[in-house]
């Protein structure tokens, strides 16, 4: 299943293979959020978006002309659809990830450090462009490459690596007067 | 929240920041694990895949409908033209064969080469021929054959 193409599962999924579509779920349902979280900011409407723009992007499926390009069109989705969100101002208010919800989960106390770091690393997002959220997300959080990101978001490799850079630099001056970034949590 | 603060093509021509790798910047990545909402949280990309499936499942099966419907409609469409053309020509042909049939039943014996060519000759010419008394003048032999002997 992994060595197929997206290009392969795109056309599959089309005709009703429904393993073909979970394959491109699992794919990309981490940088959908981090492009939902780029744009909307808060975790519970970033999974909302990203959860809604898989299913549109199912029922328009037949619309994306190059399945090769399925990532780049995916994302524009997810964009576009938590752009939308915020514009119906629609979003609700509770937006932490409950993370002592699960028997699994952390303690009690490691929940907080946790949610507080989200706090703080959320803040220092939101001083940054929408686009540069984006991309810093996509590098640093999912792994991408500037190369994958600059060919998925349309935009040269060059302009990637300088949002990307500056985006870091004002990231590293928001956090760096916090007291447990950087210790681990 | 801050999203207008510039276009996709923004910083183009600043500096460029690669490093030897190609693919990273001067700024050391900033620790962002904390927001992958499945830190410390093990199984919620599993549930959020399950969430996925489960809210396109309706679109799923009817994908899956549609694609049953076109392999019947391809075979339906085979068969709706296939079945016409094949009893035309079915037809046909047992009209043929049955012409054929009654033709060949009415006519009558076909002639032999021999037939053909001594078709209209004179007996007394074919017989004279027969012996091998042929004129060699060509008239006489012509006249021989036209039954102009006098």
């Amino acid at each position: 299943m992994k060595d197929r193409s997206d290009a392969e599962l795109v056309i599959q999924a089309r005709a009703g293979d429904g393993d073909s579509f979970g394959e491109l779920v699992r794919r990309y349902q981490r940088p959908a959020y981090s492009v939902a979280l780029s744009v909307i900011g808060r975790h519970q409407d970033a999974e909302d978006a990203a959860q809604e723009s898989f299913m549109v992007a199912l029922e328009r499926l037949d619309e994306c002309r190059n399945p090769a390009k399925f990532a780049g069109w995916l994302l524009a989705i997810v964009r576009n659809r938590s752009r939308n969100l915020i514009r119906r101002e629609s979003l609700r208010r509770g937006d932490e990830i409950p993370a002592s919800a699960s028997s699994s989960g952390p303690s009690p106390e490691r929940a907080a450090d946790i949610s507080a770091l989200r706090g703080r690393l959320r803040e220092a997002l939101n001083t940054l462009s929408e686009v540069q959220r984006e991309i810093v997300l996509l590098h640093d959080l999912e792994g991408w490459k500037h190369a994958e990101i600059a060919e998925r978001l349309g935009m040269p490799s060059g302009t990637v690596r300088s949002h990307l850079h500056f985006a870091r630099k004002a990231l590293r001056v928001q956090l760096s007067e916090w007291k447990d970034y950087g210790k681990g949590v | 929240m801050n999203t207008e603060n510039g276009d996709r093509n923004a910083g183009r021509g600043s500096p460029p920041v690669g490093a030897a790798n190609g693919d990273s910047t001067r700024e050391a990545p900033a620790s962002l694990e904390v927001l992958d909402p499945g830190y410390g949280l093990p199984g919620y990309w599993e549930r959020f895949h399950a969430g996925v499936m489960e809210r396109t499942a309706f679109e799923r099966a009817r994908r899956r409908g549609l694609a049953r419907q076109s392999v019947a409609a391809v075979l339906s469409g085979w068969s709706r033209s296939l079945i016409p053309v094949a009893a035309a020509a079915a037809a046909v042909a047992a009209f043929l064969v049955g012409r054929e049939v009654s033709h060949s039943a009415d006519a009558s014996p076909p002639l032999v080469l021999e037939e053909v060519l001594a078709t209209e000759i004179e007996d007394g010419a074919l017989q004279t021929v027969a012996v091998g008394q042929i004129p060699a003048n060509p008239v006489a032999f012509m006249a021989l054959v036209e039954g102009n002997v006098p």
